[in-house]
């Protein structure tokens, strides 16, 4: 595989991605031995040419290219790296700081993009719910009385002694509020307009 | 053993318990009411945006401004102490409280947009909320109280054969606050105990994730499916006849595409899909259509029901149901 260096010497890539504010203050990537204990038990491994032992070799060695690499994107977030580690790295939570990365340099933004009514949803409702397109697939794939079910949920809900799960309307104001001051709303419409 | 409360909580409402398996909540509810876990349940509560988090949608300032608001709720009330239906909603509020608690410039920039929002009460002040001590899986809160749990069981649901299924948000993110084993584990196992079942224990991909991998089940549904496929096909090598759950996510991968799954796979699993806490409830009596929500699911659970000793007030396979709804709508 190609790789870029762009200075030998340099840990840029794994400073930054220490400098994240997803990663945790006992993120242990320098402690990385390389044993591939992370890579033996990844899904994601199992299914494509994804390589967490791979992929932190890289961040450590400064090659950038990872940001890029297509491969980044079938982790499964499942943690079993973590979990199994015995040098105390979490090779998921890097894998989550490069595909931000990726996003924020706008190539990413192509593989958050069909998720994006996720975002709408919940600065509506206060509560995230499936895009239709993937409710389709669900739809097709489960079958027509997953459809029914979804028509009938309130009804089932009150059966169950359950009330409403909308929030009050005072509540998605504050949450629409939050998400407008934290950037989110700028993001998402970055995230929808991005035709790259 | 770690300290775990059972009052002052929060239960903390989760977007896939919503919408999909709504009698996760009831029967929590239920069970919580007859071992005495004193709760409270807030509508003002939002999702902790597990979904569109691990989607890489949601930044990660944005998650925890809003876990700094949903601790507020929860403090404001009086349960300080929050116990989740979803293993991905445990390890969200545990990050977030990590982040609000150790990074005060964090900190600063979360209390700035709460301000900016007119939301100056919901300001957050270091250790309010400690990850370790006040946020728990409701599986946990049952354990603590296993042995009340016990008191309560009438209906004999021996002579099945029941494994577990940890969710891995709840298992791996943050292990060192895990009990009852994280390579190894048994925290459904030994509830399941509790109800005087005995659980296969170990199988081969007992810690295997479910296959949902957030973007993997709606992006790269191959791949997605062929895990849950293994690990289907690895609890089928036990003859196992009920898997037991404690997060929706895994329990819809599960539940909603095993009948996929076998047919790809040329195969019939028939195996039953319910959370502990549903499993609890049917095993104290409760009602399987107005506690434990059974209508919802897409293996019907019916079959197993009518199996049982106990006579339950069944209605007919909802997959029947379902298919009779569909024709009346096309009339």
């Amino acid at each position: 595989m190609r790789t870029i260096k762009l200075n030998k010497n340099s840990h840029k890539l794994v400073d930054d991605v220490l400098k994240n504010l997803k990663a945790s203050p006992d993120l242990g990537i320098y402690k990385c031995v390389q044993c591939g204990m992370c890579t033996s038990i990844c899904p994601g491994a199992s299914q494509s040419d994804y390589d967490p032992r791979d992929m932190v070799r890289r961040v450590l060695e400064d090659d950038v290219s990872i940001v890029d690499d297509e491969n980044i994107w079938n982790c499964f977030s499942c943690y079993t790296c973590n979990s199994v580690c015995p040098s105390g790295n979490n090779a998921s939570e890097v894998n989550q700081i490069l595909r931000q990365m990726s996003i924020d340099k706008g190539e990413g933004i192509l593989k958050i993009q069909s998720f994006a009514a996720y975002g709408d949803s919940f600065i509506e409702l206060g509560v995230g719910s499936v895009p239709s397109k993937f409710f389709d697939d669900m739809v097709k794939d489960v079958g027509p009385e997953y459809m029914n079910l979804k028509l009938d949920i309130e009804d089932i809900r009150s059966e169950l002694g359950l009330g409403s799960y909308i929030l009050p309307e005072k509540s998605i104001d504050e949450i629409e509020e939050i998400l407008d001051k934290s950037g989110f709303k700028a993001r998402l419409k970055r995230i929808k307009g991005s035709k790259k | 053993m770690k300290f775990i409360p059972d009052k002052e909580i929060l239960l903390f409402k989760s977007c896939l318990v919503n919408v999909e398996y709504p009698g996760v909540e009831s029967s929590t509810c239920y069970v919580f009411d007859k071992i005495g876990v004193e709760y409270h349940v807030d509508e003002r509560q939002s999702c902790c945006t597990g979904l569109g988090h691990y989607y890489d949608l949601f930044d990660q300032l944005s998650t925890i401004t809003l876990a700094a608001r949903n601790f507020n709720v929860a403090a404001d009330t009086g349960h300080k102490n929050i116990a989740t239906m979803c293993a991905t909603c445990y390890a969200i509020l545990k990050k977030s409280a990590k982040i609000l608690n150790q990074n005060e410039e964090a900190r600063e920039e979360v209390n700035g947009i709460l301000d900016d929002s007119g939301l100056e009460d919901m300001e957050y002040s270091s250790g309010d909320m400690d990850p370790a001590r006040n946020i728990f899986h409701v599986a946990e809160i049952l354990f603590n109280k296993r042995e009340e749990i016990s008191k309560h069981i009438k209906v004999d649901l021996t002579g099945f054969k029941v494994a577990s299924h940890h969710a891995c948000h709840y298992c791996k993110v943050h292990y060192k606050d895990t009990i009852e084993g994280i390579r190894d584990p048994n925290l459904i196992d030994e509830l399941a105990s509790a109800c005087g079942v005995e659980t296969i224990g170990w199988y081969d991909h007992k810690r295997v994730t479910c296959g949902a991998g957030f973007r993997q089940r709606y992006t790269n549904k191959e791949a997605s499916l062929a895990v849950t496929g293994e690990k289907l096909q690895a609890l089928k090598d036990k003859d196992v006849d009920i898997l037991l759950h404690m997060c929706p996510n895994c329990q819809m991968q599960f539940d909603r595409y095993q009948p996929l799954i076998g047919e790809k796979l040329g195969t019939e699993f028939n195996i039953f899909h319910l959370n502990i806490a549903q499993f609890i409830a049917l095993a104290m009596g409760a009602d399987p259509y107005k506690i434990v929500g059974i209508q919802t699911h897409t293996v019907p659970v019916e079959p197993l029901l009518n199996k049982l000793k106990q006579p339950f007030n069944l209605k007919e396979d909802q997959s029947k149901r379902n298919s009779l709804k569909i024709n009346e709508n096309r009339d």
